[in-house]
C-alpha cells in the first residue's frame, strides 16, 4: 500500500483514539465531580490536566469550566478533543478513497456537531451528556472501521495506530496516579478509595475490574489489572500485544531484513509485559517501568516511519 | 400585479383545455411558479404559451401539486447528504474553517433522447478532429501547411508545448477525457461554448446529483425513464486501460491529484474510490531506472498509466514549472519513452485555446470531410483587424475575452459593465489583440430552480463528457451548470454557480 496512505490510516486512528480518550477522561472527571468537595475535586483536575496534555496543572487560573474548554474545545490546544476529532478527520479526508463511505460520513458527522456546539450551553446544561456523546461517537466510528472496512494492511496500520496511542495515553495515565512525586514534577495527594475507583472508570474498566477481583480496591490488584491483564482492552498488555500483531501483518512484501528490527523492538515490549508481574515492577520502580514503556512505544512508531514510510530510494536500493 | 390586470393576463393566456389548467401551475401566474417570468431566452421547461414542453410534463405535475414545505423539506435533505459526504468547498479566510457544500438545485435538467441523440453525435465529430488536429501540429502541421490554420497562432498559443513535438501518443488520444461547454441559444439549439481538453472537472457531481435527486423524485424518475449516468466510473477505467503500455497485461493505473487542498480533491478522491485505483500525489511518485514507481510499505511498486488531474505547468519539475511541488520530476521523460502513459496528454491546452475555438468548423471539415454538427458562437478574432475595428465599436454588446484564459476569468460581460470598464477592457485589447476574442452576448437558455420557497428561472449550460481511448464514448447527459444569482449568465463555481441534474430521457 502506498506509505503516504498507510502515514495517513495510522494517524487517523491515533487521533481518532487520543480524542476518545480525552473525552472518556473528562466525562468521568465531570460526573465525579458532582459528588466530591472541593480538594479532592480539585485534585481531581489537576490530575487529568497533567494526564492529558503538556499543561501546567498548578495554574491557579485554571477552574472547572477553564479546564474543560481548554482541553475539550480550544484549537489552539493541539491536543484538545476538538482539534484531534479536526485531525483524524483531516487524515480520513487524505485518504477518502480507502476508508469505507460510512467511516467517512460518521468522523465527518462528529467533526460537524462538535463544531456547532456552544460551550456556553454544553457547561450551563449537561456537560458529562455532552462527552458521553462525543466518545459514543469515536467508538461508533471505530466500530464501523471494524466492520465495513476490508482487514488487509490498511486496516493493520489503524489498528496499529490506536494501540500505540492507547499504550501510551494509559501508561501516562498510571503514571499520575501511581508513580511517587518526581522532584521536578508536579505533586499530587496521594489517591484515595474515590481517586482509584475514577482511574478504574477511566479506563472504561471499573467492570471489568469487578468481575476478577471483585469490587475490592487495592492500588496493587488496580496496577496489576491495568498494566497486565490480557484481556482487558484498556490494559497495557492489551494494547503491546496488539501492536506487535499489526507488526507483524503490514509491509507483507517488503524484504525480511527491513522488517527484522522492528519485529525485535515489538517482541521485547510484548515479552516484558507478557512474562512481568506486579511484584517485579513495583520493586524496579512503577515510574521507570511505565517510562520505558512509553519510550519504547516512541521508538517503535520511529522504526515504522524511517522502514515502511519516509524511506528514500537509497533505502530501498542497498537491500 | 394587480387582480384585473392579471384576469386580464389569463384570458389572454388561457390555455384551451380547462382541465389541464387545473393540474399545472402557469409560469408567472399560479403559485409556486409566479415568480417564474419567461423571456425572448429560450426556456428550457415551458413553451411561450406558458404550457410545459411535453418531456418536462410529469415534473410540472409534481411541482404544482407538492406543498413548498415538502419541496423544501427535499432540498435540505440533499443538502445534508452533500454535507455529510464531504462534497464541499472550504471558504478561506475563515477561523473556523467552515466548509460550505457546491450549491445544487434539486429540478433536474431534462432533454430528450432524440436532441441528446444528435448532441452526441456532435460531441464524437469534434473530439475525432481535435484529436487528428493535435496529432498533426505535433508531428507534420499539415493543417498549417495547407493554410487552414495561421501558423503563428498554432505555435504561438500559450499552451503550445514544444516539448511535445514528435511525442507519440497511444491510440492517437491526446484528450482522453474531455468536457464540452455546449449552451442552447434563443433558437433551442445547442451549440459550443468552449472545449476542456487539459484537466475538466466536475463529473463528480454529475454522479451526486443523480444519486439525491433520484431520492428527491423517485416516482417521476421512473416514469421519465431517465439514461443512466451511473456507468461513467467503469467507461474511464476502461479508457484508461485502452491506453497501456503493450505487454502490459495487469496494468496499474493511479489517478494523480495536487493533494486535499485543491478544490477538485473531492472528485478526485470520489474516482479513485469508484475505479478501484491508487490515488496518488507527486510526492507518492518516483522515477527510477526509467520507469515511475510508486513508494509503497512494501518497497517502490511500477505505474503504468497517470490519469492526471494536474495542470501541464505543475507535472515535472525537471521539464515545466521549476518551482512545482506537485509534480514528479522525470517523469515526462518516461512519458515519451512511452514507459508510462499520462491521461490527458501533455500540451492539449492549444486546442482549447479560444482563438482556435474560431476554426474548430474548419478542422472538421478538414480532417473529416464532414460539416459540423454542433456549431460555434459566432466568434470575432480581434487578431483580424476588421473583426477588431467591429469588438472595439460594439463593446456594450460583446463578451471579451483573453485566449488562454479559463473559468469564466479575464473577460468583460459588456452590457453588464460600466462605461469606465469597458474602456479600460478596450485599451488592453487594443494593446494586445492577438490575444482577445469576441462573441455577442450570448443568450444561455433556462430552467426552473427552487429559490428561496419559489419556482424562478436562472440560465444554465450543458458540460458533456466524452471519453476517448480505443472508442470514443459520452455518458448522456453530463453536468448542468446554472447560474443561481437572478439575471447571472456566469455558471462558474468558482464564481457564485451551481449544478443540477441533468435527464436524458431514453427516448
Amino acid at each position: 500500500m502506498l506509505s503516504r496512505v498507510a502515514d495517513s490510516l495510522y494517524w487517523m486512528a491515533r487521533y481518532a483514539e487520543r480524542a476518545e480518550h480525552g473525552a472518556r477522561l473528562l466525562r468521568v472527571r465531570l460526573e465525579a465531580m458532582v459528588e466530591q468537595g472541593d480538594i479532592e475535586s480539585s485534585e481531581g483536575w489537576r490530575r487529568m490536566l497533567y494526564a492529558l496534555a503538556d499543561l501546567d496543572p498548578d495554574d491557579p487560573a485554571a477552574d472547572p469550566r477553564d479546564i474543560t474548554y481548554r482541553v475539550a474545545f480550544e484549537r489552539t490546544n493541539q491536543s484538545s478533543v476538538i482539534s484531534s476529532i479536526a485531525a483524524a478527520r483531516d487524515n480520513a479526508r487524505a485518504v477518502r478513497e480507502l476508508i469505507s463511505s460510512e467511516m467517512w460520513e460518521q468522523i465527518n458527522r462528529q467533526y460537524l456537531r462538535l463544531t456547532n456546539l456552544d460551550f456556553d450551553f454544553v457547561w450551563s446544561s449537561n456537560p458529562a451528556q455532552t462527552f458521553i456523546d462525543i466518545g459514543d461517537g469515536i467508538w461508533f466510528f471505530q466500530g464501523i472501521t471494524h466492520s465495513t472496512m476490508r482487514h488487509g494492511e490498511g486496516f493493520d496500520f489503524i489498528e496499529l495506530g490506536t494501540y500505540i496511542e492507547r499504550a501510551q495515553l494509559i501508561a501516562r495515565l498510571l503514571d499520575v496516579y501511581l508513580s511517587p512525586p518526581q522532584d521536578d514534577g508536579p505533586k499530587f495527594a496521594t489517591p484515595g478509595y474515590f481517586d482509584w475507583i475514577s482511574l478504574l472508570k477511566q479506563c472504561t474498566g471499573f467492570e471489568a475490574y469487578a468481575k476478577v477481583y471483585t469490587a475490592q480496591i487495592a492500588w496493587r490488584k488496580i496496577a496489576d489489572f491495568l498494566i497486565f491483564d490480557p484481556e482487558f482492552p484498556h490494559s497495557i498488555r492489551f494494547a503491546v500485544d496488539k501492536v506487535q500483531s499489526a507488526l507483524e501483518q503490514i509491509a507483507p512484501g517488503a524484504p525480511q531484513s527491513r522488517r527484522a528490527a522492528i519485529a525485535r523492538m515489538a517482541g521485547r515490549m510484548k515479552a516484558s509485559v507478557d512474562f512481568g508481574s506486579i511484584d517485579e515492577v513495583v520493586q524496579g520502580g512503577i515510574a521507570p517501568f511505565l517510562t520505558s514503556i512509553q519510550k519504547q512505544c516512541e521508538a517503535i512508531h520511529t522504526a515504522v516511519y524511517t522502514t515502511y514510510i519516509s524511506y528514500g530510494l537509497e533505502d530501498v536500493l542497498e537491500r | 400585479m394587480s387582480t384585473d390586470e392579471r384576469a386580464l393576463d389569463q384570458e389572454l393566456d388561457e390555455p384551451p383545455e380547462q382541465e389541464a389548467a387545473g393540474r399545472f401551475a402557469r409560469p408567472g401566474l399560479d403559485e409556486p411558479f409566479d415568480a417564474y417570468v419567461l423571456d425572448h431566452t429560450f426556456d428550457e421547461c415551458f413553451l411561450p404559451n406558458r404550457w410545459s414542453r411535453p418531456h418536462y410534463a410529469p415534473l410540472h405535475e409534481l411541482l404544482s401539486s407538492l406543498p413548498v414545505e415538502e419541496i423544501q423539506r427535499r432540498q435540505l435533505a440533499c443538502e445534508q447528504s452533500f454535507l455529510h459526504q464531504g462534497i464541499t468547498f472550504t471558504v478561506y479566510g475563515d477561523s473556523k474553517a467552515t466548509e460550505k457544500i457546491i450549491p445544487t438545485d434539486l429540478l433536474p435538467r431534462i432533454i430528450t433522447g432524440a436532441e441528446w441523440d444528435a448532441v452526441e453525435r456532435g460531441l464524437k465529430q469534434r473530439i475525432k478532429a481535435l484529436n487528428l488536429f493535435l496529432k498533426d501540429i505535433y508531428h507534420d502541421a499539415r493543417v498549417v501547411k495547407d493554410g487552414i490554420i495561421p501558423g503563428d497562432l498554432v505555435f504561438g498559443a500559450k499552451h503550445f508545448r514544444n516539448e511535445m513535438v514528435g511525442v507519440e501518443v497511444p491510440l492517437g488520444a491526446y484528450v482522453s477525457v474531455c468536457g464540452t461547454d455546449l449552451i442552447r441559444n434563443e433558437a433551442g439549439e445547442f451549440v459550443v461554448l468552449e472545449d476542456n481538453l487539459r484537466v475538466p472537472s466536475g463529473v463528480s457531481y454529475m454522479l451526486a446529483n443523480r444519486e439525491v435527486v433520484r431520492r428527491a423524485f423517485p416516482s417521476v424518475f421512473r416514469q421519465s425513464r431517465v439514461r443512466p449516468v451511473e456507468a461513467y466510473p467503469q467507461m474511464l477505467l476502461e479508457t484508461l486501460r485502452s491506453l497501456a503500455p503493450a505487454g502490459r497485461e495487469n496494468p496499474r493505473i493511479v489517478l494523480l491529484t495536487p493533494g486535499v487542498f485543491n478544490s477538485a480533491y473531492y472528485e478526485h478522491t470520489f474516482l479513485a474510490r469508484q475505479m478501484g485505483i491508487e490515488l496518488v500525489e507527486g510526492r507518492d511518485l518516483l522515477v527510477h531506472d526509467g520507469f515511475v514507481c510508486m513508494r509503497t510499505t512494501s518497497g517502490l511498486e511500477r505505474v503504468d498509466v497517470i490519469y492526471r488531474r494536474i495542470d501541464d505547468d505543475f507535472a515535472d519539475p525537471l521539464v515545466f514549472r521549476k518551482d512545482s511541488v506537485l509534480g514528479v520530476p522525470g517523469m515526462f521523460e518516461a512519458y515519451t519513452k512511452g514507459k508510462v502513459v499520462v491521461a490527458n496528454a501533455f500540451g492539449n491546452g492549444v486546442a482549447d485555446d479560444k482563438a482556435v475555438y474560431a476554426y474548430v468548423p474548419r478542422l472538421i471539415k478538414y480532417y473529416l470531410g464532414e460539416d459540423a454538427i454542433l456549431q460555434n458562437v459566432e466568434t470575432y478574432l480581434c487578431r483580424e483587424p476588421s473583426a477588431l475595428n467591429h469588438v472595439l465599436a460594439n463593446l456594450d454588446k460583446l463578451v471579451v475575452k483573453a485566449v488562454g484564459e479559463s473559468g469564466g476569468y479575464g473577460m468583460l460581460v459588456g452590457p453588464h459593465a460600466s462605461e469606465a470598464e469597458r474602456a479600460a477592457f478596450g485599451e488592453k485589447v487594443k494593446a494586445d489583440p492577438d490575444n482577445y476574442i469576441a462573441q455577442p452576448t450570448i443568450s444561455l437558455s433556462r430552467a426552473p430552480c427552487f429559490i428561496e420557497g419559489k419556482f424562478e428561472a436562472r440560465h444554465i449550460d450543458l458540460r458533456p463528457f466524452i471519453l476517448t481511448g480505443a472508442e470514443t464514448q459520452v455518458v448522456p447527459g453530463g453536468l448542468t451548470r446554472v447560474a443561481l444569482r437572478r439575471g447571472s449568465l456566469v455558471v462558474n463555481s468558482s464564481q457564485g454557480g451551481g449544478s443540477k441534474d441533468t435527464w436524458v430521457l431514453a427516448d
